[in-house]
This record gives structure tokens, sequence and C-alpha cells, in this order.
């Protein structure tokens, strides 16, 4: 792929979360697959993943969740919202399929569960984001 | 399928003497009770006491966590309790943080105030018991002013309470919360140490590997982060705190993950307590038995608990007791069938605490200690997982050591990097696991199984609270205390804390107020998330 059509993910991990391991196996991934990662690490608020998200005009967010604290990535929804920006929000991590379900209802395009594949992730992102 | 330990060494069809020539019985393994105590400390094994049975608890608000600590005494959790804390408190933040309200009781206790240990503990014996509290760094000398405030309250001597409310000041590196930096949290931990030292405490602070691991890391580089920590922080506490290395040899107590690799974790395990023993007695020159043994806990391994099919994770689980009971230890507490999902349901906490009855009362694995030792394959493991924690220990050392490690992110790599691989290999089917790779069934016709939830509501409800209680409490009081605390912090790297701490904390001083002057103090923002301004005049 070239710069001009490389597709420009947003990995996150959000609010208190420190588990970080499962982010940055993803971004390394994303990135093996020619992707551009901007990776923001850890205690990343909704308000701070939405301003990096526009600044940086990614295609795709990508939040890592293994804290249980969905109430943030609800936050992070409503903000996308408010601020008309839009695009898929992907969430992956050790989250209850009610949990899921509730988040998918709010928006959220896509759920990667515990031991999804890597490729299974990489596909998806390439089928969401048209060039 | 992948013939190999978890950390690449091939695995041969059978093992001869051939393969531990070489091995001195004395020298190297030793009876159960003598050095190197490879085969543990206790001539009598579980005959003298069976490992405490616990489970894992902590979850929404103090009172809450309080009606689930009774719920486990009911199903049989009689030795010891083990509570978690939530993200808010170990970063640490109060509930009524702006960031705190949105997770506060979330997967752990808000465990910011004396207030709330009260809560947590009421009806609860202090005494009789091992009270462990865990889940961030900084609340520790926090945890050890509310045991000894409750302890005075209680009218019951300090040192009667034994268990372990500190850890260890790495715990951030290894993807836990804690937004505290380094050198503090350092300063933080050999201050509340030094104060349990010196007043002859039974309280242990966890120097742990159980995150490291359950993060990715193998098991030869967790033997090797685990003495290199301790050799580091022990080594401040003699130096720079003048310390005696056989009273500090009470304090560390390690919770050592024990996956699904049967006999590398109990190999591991033995070459934990040689490896120690060794430090203890050749760095420090340690001059009692006592202090040559370091404390051992196991946590059956999250890791290895899948999302997929989770009442697999019985028997997963049951597999992992059965080896950290063979490998010896003095506590488990088990991962359980809805790791990956939530914290522990009543069912869930109950299927794992019948486990380890199961497994201490009916096997028969308390009749015999150390039953392995001997083995050809066993002692090669053990042998071998020791000498490859050794090369990277020695790489850590070379850096200058554990902090510095740290510091020039060669720890975190080896932990991305392993991480990493365990990825690749259960994607490349080198490494099979069931329902995930194997066997798998549609999400459709999955296990059902109850969950246990927090709500934001829940949130809300422990954040308001917090923030009207705040203003009932003695404030000319806590003003004095925190200003006392503000100035102390003032006074030097070494100047201990803990006093001034534990003052504050009976003043009703929260995690956030007491770690945000400490904080200021040292010309870092008050809030770790430089959200809100410090309340003090300072």
């Amino acid at each position: 792929m070239s710069n001009k059509q490389r597709i420009k993910v947003l990995v996150s991990v959000i609010g208190l979360d420190g588990h970080f391991t499962g982010a940055e196996v993803v971004s390394r991934f994303l990135m093996d697959a020619g992707m551009e990662v901007v990776y923001l690490g850890i205690y990343q608020t909704p308000e701070m993943i939405v301003s990096a998200a526009i600044q940086e005009h990614v295609d795709v967010i990508g939040i890592s969740s293994h804290a249980a604290n969905y109430e943030q990535i609800n936050l992070l929804m409503d903000l996308m919202k408010k601020n008309n920006f839009n695009v898929p929000v992907m969430c992956g991590g050790s989250i209850p399929p009610q949990d899921a379900e509730v988040l998918i209802k709010k928006g959220v395009s896509k759920i990667f569960l515990p031991s999804s594949t890597s490729e299974s992730i990489v596909n998806y992102i390439v089928s969401k984001v048209k060039r | 399928m992948k013939r190999e330990t978890d950390y690449g060494l091939e695995i041969k069809p059978v093992y001869t003497p051939k393969d531990i020539a070489g091995l001195d019985y004395t020298k190297d393994v030793g009876d159960p009770g003598s050095y190197p105590f490879t085969r543990g400390y206790h001539p009598n094994g579980y005959r003298s006491r069976v490992w405490t049975r616990r489970m894992t608890g902590g979850i929404g608000s103090s009172r809450r966590t309080n009606e689930q600590l009774k719920q486990f005494r009911a199903m049989g959790q009689t030795q010891g309790i083990l509570v978690i804390c939530d993200r808010p408190s170990a970063m640490p933040i109060d509930a009524d943080h702006p960031m705190g309200r949105r997770e506060a009781g979330v997967l752990g206790w808000h465990a910011t105030s004396l207030l709330e240990f009260e809560e947590l503990m009421e009806d609860i014996p202090l005494t009789g018991q091992s009270i462990t509290l865990l889940g961030s760094a900084p609340l520790s000398a926090l945890r050890l002013g509310y045991v000894v405030a409750l302890a005075e309250k209680r009218g019951v001597d300090w040192r009667e309470v034994h268990g372990s409310v500190s850890e260890y000041p790495f715990g951030h590196i290894f993807g836990q919360t804690d937004n505290l930096p380094l050198d503090l949290n350092i300063k933080l931990w050999l201050d509340s140490t030094e104060f349990i030292v010196r007043n002859k405490l039974h309280i242990r602070s966890g120097i742990l590997t159980q995150h490291f691991q359950e993060s990715g890391g193998n098991n030869p580089q967790a033997l090797a982060i685990e003495i290199a920590m301790l050799k580091e922080l022990l080594g401040k506490l003699v130096n720079e705190r003048g310390l005696d290395f056989d009273d500090l040899a009470l304090i560390p107590y390690e919770l050592v993950s024990v996956g699904l690799r049967f006999f590398e974790e109990i190999a591991k395990v033995r070459a934990l307590r040689r490896m120690y023993a060794k430090m203890a007695r050749e760095t420090f020159k340690a001059k009692t038995d006592k202090a040559c043994q370091l404390l051992i806990a196991v946590h059956t391994s999250s890791r290895t608990m899948t999302y997929q099919q989770p009442l697999n994770n019985i028997a997963r689980c049951a597999i992992e007791t059965l080896a950290g009971a063979i490998a010896g230890c003095t506590a488990i507490d088990n991962a359980c069938l809805d790791n990956a999902y939530a914290e522990p349901s009543p069912f869930a906490a109950r299927m794992s605490l019948n486990t380890q009855h199961i497994v201490s009362d009916e096997t028969g694995v308390t009749d015999v200690t150390d039953p392995l030792a001997g083995s050809y394959f066993v002692e090669y493991l053990t042998n071998k997982v020791e000498e490859e924690a050794y090369k990277i220990l020695q790489q850590i050392e070379d850096m200058g050591g554990m902090i510095e490690a740290v510091k020039q992110g060669f720890i975190k790599n080896l932990m991305r990097e392993s991480a990493l691989q365990k990825q690749r290999e259960i994607e490349s089917g080198e490494r099979l696991v069931v329902g995930v790779n194997e066997l798998v069934i549609p999400p459709e016709e999955d296990d059902k199984i109850p969950i246990q939830s927090v709500e934001a509501s829940d949130s809300e409800e422990i954040a308001d609270r917090m923030a009207n209680w705040k203003k009932t409490r003695d404030i000319p009081l806590l003003k004095e205390k925190i200003a006392q605390l503000y100035d102390d912090a003032k006074k030097g790297y070494h100047y201990n804390l803990m006093p001034s701490i534990t003052e504050a904390v009976k003043a009703y001083g929260t995690a956030g107020e007491i770690i945000g002057v400490i904080r200021k103090a040292y010309g870092y923002h008050y809030d770790p998330l430089e959200m809100i301004d410090c309340p003090f005049e300072l």
C-alpha cells in the first residue's frame, strides 16, 4: 500500500484501565498488515480519544477493554455523535455478551472477543474502510 | 502441536538419570525444611498447615464487598480474605473525581478511605485469619494506615494482625492501574516497609510476578524479574534504611501465576525457592534459615481462562490448583470460570473454593511433601528454568538492576515479545486451546453462566456518597494532618512518611488527598489525571 492509501487506525485503552498488552499486540498486527497506527496508550478519556481521532483523521477507532468500564465507551460514542465524527469504532477484550449487545446498540460497529485472530481484525478493518 | 516448554525448550519423550547427572541431593535439592529449600520450608509440609484456600473478593461499594466476604466465609473461606480495589483507588483518585465517578466500584472494591475499610470489615475479624488487600502500589501505605487505625479502634494489638496489605512498586509496568511516578512509588514502598519492620508488624508486601505473567511473560523471565525486584528493593532497605536483612526477610511474599503446563509450573516454584535461598545467603549474607525462605502464594492463571465455553475453566482451574498444591505454597486464590467475563459471581466463587477443597481433602495431595522431587523430568525442568532465569537476570544486572531495566524499556519489551509469540502460537495452531482453536462450538451454543456486574448508577452512588461524606469530616483536624504530611513530604526522599500518612488516614483523609499532597510536595500535579486542583491551601 502506498502512503496515500494506508488505512489509519487509532488504538487506545480507555479510562482507568491499565491493561495495555492487548492493545499493543493488536497494534503490532495492524502495522504488520501495512496499516498506520496511532497508539494513544493508557489513561485516555473519551474526550482525549475523540479529539485525537479528529486531529489525526483516522479511518477507524479501536478500543481495548479489560476493565469492565463500559460506561467510558458509551460516553465515547456520545461524544463522537456530538462532534459529528463518524468512523467505525471497534472494541476488543473481555466483554460479556450482554455488555457487548449494549455497546452494539450504542453504535459500536464490532466487538472482537478474546481469542479473535489477527486476520479477522485486519480483514474487518479492510472491509469497513472503502478506498 | 509444539512440544516445547513455555520458553521454547524442546521436550524429549523420556527423561533418565543422565538428564540430571551432577545433581547433588544435599546441595541442590535438600530435604523439606533444609537449605536451599527446593522442596519447601516445612518438614511436614501441609500436615503442619494446609494452604489458605481463598477467593479474590472486591466489587462495588465497601458494603457490597462486605456482604461478598461474608458469603465467601459461609462457603468455607475461613483462613483468610483477599480483596482487590477498583481502578480509581488504584490510580489513586477518589470516587468523586470526574473520572472516579465513571468507574467507582468497577473491577474491585472502592478503597480510598478509612471509612470504606471500616465498612468492608464490619463483623469480620481482623485477627485469626490473614488479611490481604491488593490492587495498587500507591494505596499500600494507606491500607497499612487503615489496618493500624482499625486495630486501634477495636482494641486489637497491631502485631496480631497478619496478612499483606502492601505491594510492589512495579505493577504499572505490568498492566496494573497506577499513575504514580516510579521513583515516588519506590519511596512510598520503602517507607511503608520500613514502618512494618521497625514496628514488628506481621504484615507482608507482595513482590509479585503474577501481573507480569498474566500480561504474557514466560516462566524464566518471571523468575529473573522476581529475583531482580527483590534484590533491588531489599537492597535499598538494607543500604538506604539501615535495616537488617534477617528482619526484612519476613516481608516479601510472591504471588506466582500457575498455568496449565503442569510440570513446568511445579518446576518454576521449586526453582524460585532455590534461587531466593541462594540470593539471601550469598548476596545478603542471611544468618537464619527463615531469612532464606520466600513465602509463595499461588494464583491460578487468569490468562488460561477462556471466554469460550467457560465451564471448561473449572477443569483448567482444578489442574492448576493441583499444580500449585504439589509445588508447595502458602495460599491459593483461583482465577475462576468467569474470569474472562467479570469479577467472580457467587456461583464461580463456590466452584472455585470447592475445587480447592476437592484438591486438598480428596486427592491425598496434602499427605506427602514435594512428591515430585527426584523425578528425572521435574528435576531437569527445575534446573533448566533456573538456568534460563539466571541468564535473563544477568542481562538485567548488566543494565544496572531492575529499576534501570524498567527505565530502559527492557522489562516491558520482554513481556510484549513473549505475549506476541504466545498469540502467534495459538493462531498458527502450534498451541491448542480447547474451545478457541480446537473443538470450537458456535457462540449461540456456548455455556450460559451468571455474570456479576456493576452498573453506572452504582458508581454514581459511591461517588455521591463520598462527595457528601467528605463535607461531614472534622475539617480543621484533616487540614492540620494534611499540612503536616505536606511538610514532612518536603523533608526528603528518606524521611519516612508513614507516621504522617497514618495520622491523615485516621483523620479520614482520602487516597486522592493523601497521595495528591505527596505528589504536590514532589512537584507533580496534585491530580494524576491533571483534571482537578488541590482542595487544600498548602
